[in-house]
C-alpha cells in the first residue's frame, strides 16, 4: 500500500520535476550553456503567480500561461545581450558560468529587496482542492491538479518541437548550427526564441513549484537548479524526451525515500547526480559520453 | 556569374588558399579539381562566407559579395553542400524539408517525393535518423536538400565521397538533367564528373594551376597526368 502510493505521488510530483527539469535543457540546447540562474527563474515565476494572484485576483492555472510570453521576451532579449559576447570570448563556457552565476546572486538579491526574505505561500484554495483517490489511496489536489496543468503544456511543447517549422529549425540549428546558416536558417533569432522558451518553462515550473515546496523565498533558486541540473545529466544532457522520463523518475525516487527514509529524501538529487557519473555517465538515453 | 580573383585566405594564421581566380558562367558546370589538402573544400567556403576572405575580389552577377553575410549570400541565391551535408541528429524526412525554407512556392511534398523517386533508398529509411545512414546515403540526402533548395549558383563540395559506382553516376545523370536551370561548381577528385563540365578549375596548394574550359583542359597532356597521378588513377 505504502509502496504504490510512492510509486503513484512520485509519478504525479514527478511530473513537475519533468517541468522544473525541461527548461535548464532547452537553455543548454539553445546556446550550449548551463544556466545558472535557472532556479532563480523558477522563484521568478512563483513570485509571479503570487502576485497576479494576490493584485490581480488571477488563478495559479491562468499564471502559467501569462508567464510564458513575459519570460520569452526576458529569455529572448538576455539571449542577444549575452550571446554575442560569449561568442567573442576565448573561454566560453567559462565565461557563461560566470554570467549566469552572477545573474543568479542578482535576481536572489534583488527579490530579497523587492519582496523580503519571508517564504509567501498561495491559499490551498487558490486552486481545486478534492484529494485524487486511486485504488482507495488519496493524493494531494496539488499533485494532481499541477500535473494536469504541466502534462498537456509538456505535450504542447514537444508539438511546437518536433511537429512545427520552427521547432524543425530550433533542432536543426542544435544539430549543426553552420548547415543551419547555409539552409538559410536565422540561427541567432531561432536559438534566441529557443532560450526564451527555455525561460519561459522554468517560469511555469515556478507558478507550480509555490504549492509543490509549501512557498516561494528569494534563496531557494540554488537548490532547485541543483536538483534540476541532475534530472538533465540523468537523463543525457541535451535529449529532451530524456529530460522528462527522468524527471518522472526522480519523483518517484524522492517520494520513495519520502516514504521509506525521509530524513535522507534532500538527498536524491546529489545522490542521482553521483549515481549517474559513476554509473552511466551519458546519461539514461545518451549514446556518446558528453562532459558536461 | 560568379568572379574569383587573387582571393586569399586560411584559418587563424595559417594560409590556405594563395591565389585563386576562376570565372563561371551563368548556368555553366564548372568542376573544381585538386589532390586531398589542395584547398578545394576552403575555397568553396569562403565563396559560401563560412570562413573570412583575407584578399581578394568575389563578385556574382558582377556585385562584390565580399562584405555579405552567410544569410545574404543565401538569400542571394547561393546554395552549398557541405562535406557533411547533412543535420545528423534529424531524419532524412526532416533534412530534406530543411531544404525548401526558401522555396515557399513550391508543393514541399513534390519536390521531396522527386528526391524518393530518384534515390528510393532514402524513402525507405526516410524516418531514419540521417546520422545513423551510411557514408554514402547521407550524401544522397545532401545533394537532395541542396537541389530542393534551388539556388542559382550551387557549390558542391565532393558529392561523390563515399558513393558506389552506380550511385556516383545517378548523381551525374542527376546534375546533367539540370544544365541549363542552375550555375554548378563542384569541387570533385572523381573525373567521372568531367563528363558534365564545362570548364574546369585545377587548385594545387592552395594556387590555381589550371582554369578554362574542358577542351583545352583534356588537351593539356602534362596537366591531365599531373592531376590523374595524384588522383591516383
Ligand atoms: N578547420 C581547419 N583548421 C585548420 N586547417 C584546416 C582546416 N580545414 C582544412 N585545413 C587545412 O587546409 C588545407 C586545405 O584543406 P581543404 O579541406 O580545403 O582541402 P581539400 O582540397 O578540400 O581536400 P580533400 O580533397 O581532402 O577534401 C589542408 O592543409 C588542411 O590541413
Ligand atoms: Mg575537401
Amino acid at each position: 500500500m505504502l509502496f504504490e502510493y510512492a510509486i503513484i505521488g512520485g509519478i504525479l510530483l514527478g511530473i513537475f520535476y519533468a517541468l522544473l527539469a525541461v527548461g535548464l535543457n532547452v537553455v543548454y540546447g539553445a546556446q550550449k550553456i548551463i544556466n545558472l540562474a535557472h532556479g532563480d527563474i523558477i522563484m521568478l515565476g512563483g513570485y509571479g503567480a503570487w502576485e497576479l494572484y494576490y493584485t490581480y485576483h488571477i488563478s495559479p492555472i491562468l499564471s502559467t500561461i501569462i508567464v510564458i510570453p513575459i519570460t520569452v521576451v526576458l529569455g529572448y532579449g538576455l539571449n542577444r545581450l549575452i550571446a554575442p559576447r560569449l561568442l567573442k570570448s576565448a573561454d566560453p563556457e567559462m565565461l557563461s558560468l560566470i554570467l549566469f552565476f552572477g545573474l543568479s546572486e542578482v535576481i536572489e538579491a534583488l527579490a530579497s529587496l523587492v519582496f523580503g526574505n519571508a517564504a509567501r505561500a498561495l491559499p490551498v484554495n487558490s486552486i481545486p482542492t478534492s484529494r485524487l483517490v486511486l485504488f482507495g489511496q488519496g493524493y494531494s489536489a496539488t499533485w494532481w491538479v499541477s500535473a494536469s496543468v504541466i502534462l498537456p503544456l509538456l505535450g504542447i511543447f514537444l508539438v511546437f518541437l518536433n511537429r512545427t517549422s520552427i521547432g524543425l529549425q530550433v533542432r536543426a540549428v542544435i544539430s549543426d548550427a553552420v548547415e543551419a546558416a547555409v539552409a538559410g536558417i536565422n540561427a541567432k533569432r531561432i536559438s534566441g526564441i529557443y532560450f526564451g522558451i527555455g525561460f519561459a518553462l522554468a517560469a511555469c515550473a515556478g507558478v507550480w513549484g509555490v504549492f509543490i515546496y509549501g512557498g516561494v523565498s528569494p534563496t531557494e533558486g540554488p537548490a532547485i537548479t541543483v536538483t534540476a541540473f541532475a534530472i538533465i545529466v540523468f537523463g543525457s544532457l541535451g535529449n529532451t524526451v530524456g529530460t522528462i522520463v527522468a524527471g518522472v523518475i526522480f519523483g518517484i525516487f524522492y517520494q520513495l525515500a519520502q516514504v521509506y527514509i525521509p530524513s535522507w529524501s534532500n538527498l536524491v538529487p546529489y545522490v542521482l547526480v553521483i549515481a549517474t557519473m559513476l554509473v552511466r555517465p551519458q546519461g539514461l538515453f545518451g549514446r556518446r559520453q558528453r562532459i558536461a | 556569374m560568379l568572379e574569383v580573383s587573387r582571393l586569399t585566405s586560411g584559418y587563424g594564421s595559417m594560409q590556405v588558399l594563395w591565389d585563386i581566380n576562376l570565372h563561371v558562367k551563368e548556368n555553366e558546370i564548372q568542376i573544381v579539381l585538386g589532390a586531398n589538402g589542395s584547398g578545394k573544400s576552403t575555397f568553396l567556403k569562403v565563396v559560401m562566407g563560412l570562413l573570412p576572405q583575407w584578399s581578394g575580389e568575389l563578385k556574382m552577377n558582377g556585385a562584390d559579395i565580399t562584405p555579405l553575410t552567410v544569410a545574404d549570400r543565401v538569400r542571394g541565391g547561393l546554395g552549398y553542400m557541405s562535406e557533411q551535408g547533412i543535420f545528423p541528429s534529424l531524419s532524412v524526412e526532416e533534412n530534406l524539408k530543411l531544404g525548401s525554407l526558401r522555396t515557399q512556392n513550391k508543393s514541399v511534398a513534390d519536390q521531396i517525393d522527386h528526391v524518393y523517386q530518384r534515390f528510393p533508398e532514402l524513402k525507405e529509411r526516410r524516418r531514419a535518423t540521417a546520422g545513423g545512414l551510411s557514408g554514402g546515403q547521407r550524401k544522397l540526402v545532401g545533394i537532395g536538400r541542396a537541389l530542393i533548395a534551388e539556388p542559382k549558383v550551387l557549390l558542391m563540395d565532393e558529392p561523390s565521397s563515399g558513393l558506389s559506382p552506380r550511385y556516383v553516376s545517378e548523381v551525374i545523370d542527376r546534375l546533367a538533367e539540370l544544365r541549363g536551370g542552375i550555375t554548378l561548381v563542384i569541387a570533385e577528385q572523381n573525373i567521372s564528373f568531367l563528363t558534365i563540365a564545362d570548364t574546369v578549375t585545377v587548385i594545387e596548394g592552395g594556387l590555381t594551376r589550371f582554369t578554362g574550359h574542358i577542351d583545352d583542359f583534356t588537351e593539356d597532356e602534362s596537366l591531365k597526368e599531373a592531376f590523374f597521378g595524384i588522383a591516383g588513377h
